[in-house]
């Protein structure tokens, strides 16, 4: 029997490329939100949104350093979201098809994100209340 | 009857695929079913005053409700004044209602 309240989300954009990204995220939040759990099935692009070594840089043209500069890194991102669902005590579940991350080399994600494969994401989506798939054009 | 909502990304001054995109979405409702269009991101673009594209406004008159993102509109500094009378200011946290209502949401 499904879970009336989690929903699954699949997603296969790279971080710091494309306005997906944030639109993404931004229905990830609304989700938790609206009392959501979630799902997260990342392949291609996406497994480097929870790369552990994702740096935070300056900004040498406008003067700025990194401090100043805060670029936005999605490993925060995500870790904001699993801190407002624990806040929430809603689950938030993130797994990363385990063979683009080796083509990719990201194998260190930050904590909570898993390592996984097609079959989980058919999982996800066979228990989810409802799925959306975010596909790059 | 089913519910849809398509989470229109794209837009049809740079996606030729955007017009069957709209068709699709105008086929749907002329079989019955309610559709709704959120625009999202460079999605928004046909919905600007004076924005000239046949095949958004055609998805306009077809029945077809027709939002657009106000985190999208506000990057793009367009006021929800500067919208076509047919389109209302949304967000993409309509999309998350569809789906915990049961609704097929797509993403273009």
């Amino acid at each position: 029997m499904s879970d009336l309240k989690t929903l699954t989300f699949a997603f296969m954009d790279p971080p710091f490329e494309s306005e997906r990204t944030v639109t993404f995220f931004r229905l990830l939040d609304a989700a938790l939100e609206r009392g959501a759990s979630v799902r997260v099935f990342a392949y291609e692009g996406a497994v480097a949104l929870a790369f552990a070594r994702q740096a935070p840089h300056g900004n040498a043209v406008h003067g700025r350093d990194a401090a100043e500069e805060d670029h936005p890194l999605t490993r925060e991102w995500i870790r904001a979201l699993q801190e407002k669902a624990a806040a929430k005590d809603l689950s938030f579940e993130w797994i990363n098809c385990g063979l683009c991350v080796d083509e990719r080399g990201v194998n260190d994600v930050i904590d909570g994100c898993g390592r996984g494969g097609p079959p989980d994401l058919w999982r996800y989506a066979s228990d989810a209340f409802n799925t959306l798939t975010i596909g790059t054009r | 009857m089913s519910d849809y909502l398509f989470i229109q990304s794209q837009d049809p001054f740079t996606e030729v695929r955007c017009a069957a995109q709209y068709q699709l979405a105008r086929q749907l409702r002329d079989a019955g079913h309610r559709v709704h269009v959120l625009l999202v991101q460079n999605g928004v673009a046909p919905a600007r005053l004076g924005a000239r594209s046949e095949v958004f406004d055609a998805l306009l008159g077809g029945g077809v409700t027709v939002s657009a993102d106000g985190f999208s509109l506000k990057q793009r500094e367009i006021e929800a004044s500067d919208l076509k009378a047919e389109v209302t200011v949304g967000d993409v946290g309509d999309a998350v209602d569809a789906l915990l209502a049961g609704s097929k949401v797509i993403w273009n």
